[in-house]
C-alpha cells in the first residue's frame, strides 16, 4: 500500500512538472516586475470611414507577479491614463478625453487585472505564449476579457542594463473590445468610429528592487 | 467675361490644382496632421518581443482641416481652395465691364 501511494505521489509530482509551463531562466521562484517606463505603451485601434485612428498612450504603469517556473501564476494590474492617449491630432484628442467619449475627469484610468492565465505555449526558453484573462475597466465599467499575451524574461545583461536594471519582462498583448459595451458613443468628431477597437499593450517591465 | 475676368479664373484654377498635386505628393492624408506615428523599435525591444511606436511632430498637409485652434491646423487643401475661390470670386466681380451711365 505504501509503495503505491509513493509510486502514486511520484507521478502527480512528474505531471505537475511537466504541465507547469514556465520560463527556463536563471532567475527562480516567485518574481515581481514593475512597468514603470516612459516607452511603455497601450494602443487603441480604430477604424471610420475616412482614415484609421491609433490613439497611444505612454503614460502606462503596473506591475505582475508569478513564479518563473509557472506562468498560470501570473498576478498583476496593469493601468493608462486617458489623459496622455494621443491621435495625432489635438482637437481629437480633446474630444477623446471629453465627457461625450472616455471622460478623463470622471473616469482617468483604463485598466486590466489579470484574473487567470490559460493555454500557455512555449515559445522558447525565455519565451511564453498565453491566454490571458482579466477585468478590463473603462469609462467606469469593468468587464472580463481575454488577451493573446507573448511574454519574453530576459535575464540581466549589459544590453538589458541600457533598459532597466535587473531582469526584464516584456509583453506583447492584444484584445478587442466593444465600445457600446463600456458605454462610449462611437462618434468622433462628426466621423462614426468602429464599434470594435483593437487594444494593444506593449510594456517592459523589471525586477529590479 | 472680360480677359481680366478670365485670366484670373485661370489662375484660380491653377492654384487649386497645385493644392491638390501638393496635397496628393504628402501623402493624400483626409486631415491635416501635427504629428505622426513612426516606428521606434529598437533591437533590445525586438528581443523582449515588444514594439515601441511613437508620435513625433511633423506636419501632413490634410485634404481637410483638422481644427481652428492654430494656422497649422488650419491649413489644408479644403481652405486654401476656399480662400481662392473667395478671392477669385471678389476679383472676378471687381474686374466687370462696368456700364457708362447716361444722362
Amino acid at each position: 500500500m505504501k509503495k503505491t501511494l509513493l509510486i502514486f505521489a511520484v507521478l502527480m509530482i512528474f505531471t505537475a512538472s511537466i504541465f507547469a509551463q514556465g520560463f527556463k531562466v536563471k532567475a527562480s521562484g516567485e518574481q515581481t516586475f514593475n512597468f514603470a517606463d516612459n516607452k511603455n505603451q497601450a494602443t487603441f485601434f480604430s477604424t471610420t470611414p475616412l482614415e484609421d485612428i491609433t490613439g497611444l498612450s505612454n503614460d502606462v504603469k503596473g506591475s505582475v507577479t508569478f513564479n518563473v517556473g509557472d506562468l498560470k501564476t501570473l498576478k498583476g494590474k496593469v493601468i493608462v491614463s486617458v489623459a496622455s492617449i494621443k491621435t495625432g491630432i489635438e482637437m481629437r484628442d480633446g474630444h477623446l478625453q471629453s465627457a461625450g467619449w472616455l471622460n478623463a475627469e470622471s473616469f482617468p484610468e483604463i485598466s486590466f487585472e489579470i484574473k487567470k492565465v490559460s493555454d500557455v505555449k512555449f515559445a522558447a526558453d525565455n519565451k511564453l505564449s498565453a491566454k490571458v484573462t482579466g477585468n478590463y475597466t473603462m469609462h467606469g465599467v469593468t468587464k472580463e476579457v481575454t488577451a493573446d499575451a507573448t511574454l519574453t524574461y530576459l535575464d540581466e545583461s549589459e544590453q538589458t542594463k541600457m533598459r532597466a536594471a535587473g531582469d526584464l519582462l516584456g509583453v506583447q498583448a492584444k484584445f478587442n473590445v466593444k465600445l457600446s459595451d463600456y458605454g462610449v458613443n462611437n462618434k468622433l468628431v462628426g466621423q462614426k468610429v468602429s464599434e470594435d477597437i483593437e487594444v494593444n499593450v506593449n510594456i517592459v517591465g523589471s525586477n529590479a528592487k | 467675361m472680360n480677359k481680366n475676368q478670365k485670366n484670373v479664373l485661370i489662375i484660380g484654377i491653377i492654384l487649386i490644382a497645385i493644392t491638390l498635386i501638393y496635397w496628393y505628393s504628402q501623402g493624400a492624408e483626409v486631415f491635416t496632421k501635427t504629428q505622426v506615428l513612426v516606428d521606434k523599435t529598437t533591437e533590445l525591444d525586438r528581443m523582449l518581443g515588444v514594439e515601441n511606436k511613437q508620435y513625433i511632430d511633423q506636419f501632413v498637409f490634410g485634404l481637410l482641416p483638422s481644427g481652428t485652434s492654430s494656422i497649422i491646423e488650419i491649413t489644408s487643401t479644403a481652405s486654401i481652395a476656399g480662400v481662392v475661390v473667395l478671392l477669385t470670386g471678389i476679383l472676378i466681380y471687381l474686374f466687370r465691364n462696368k456700364r457708362k451711365e447716361t444722362k
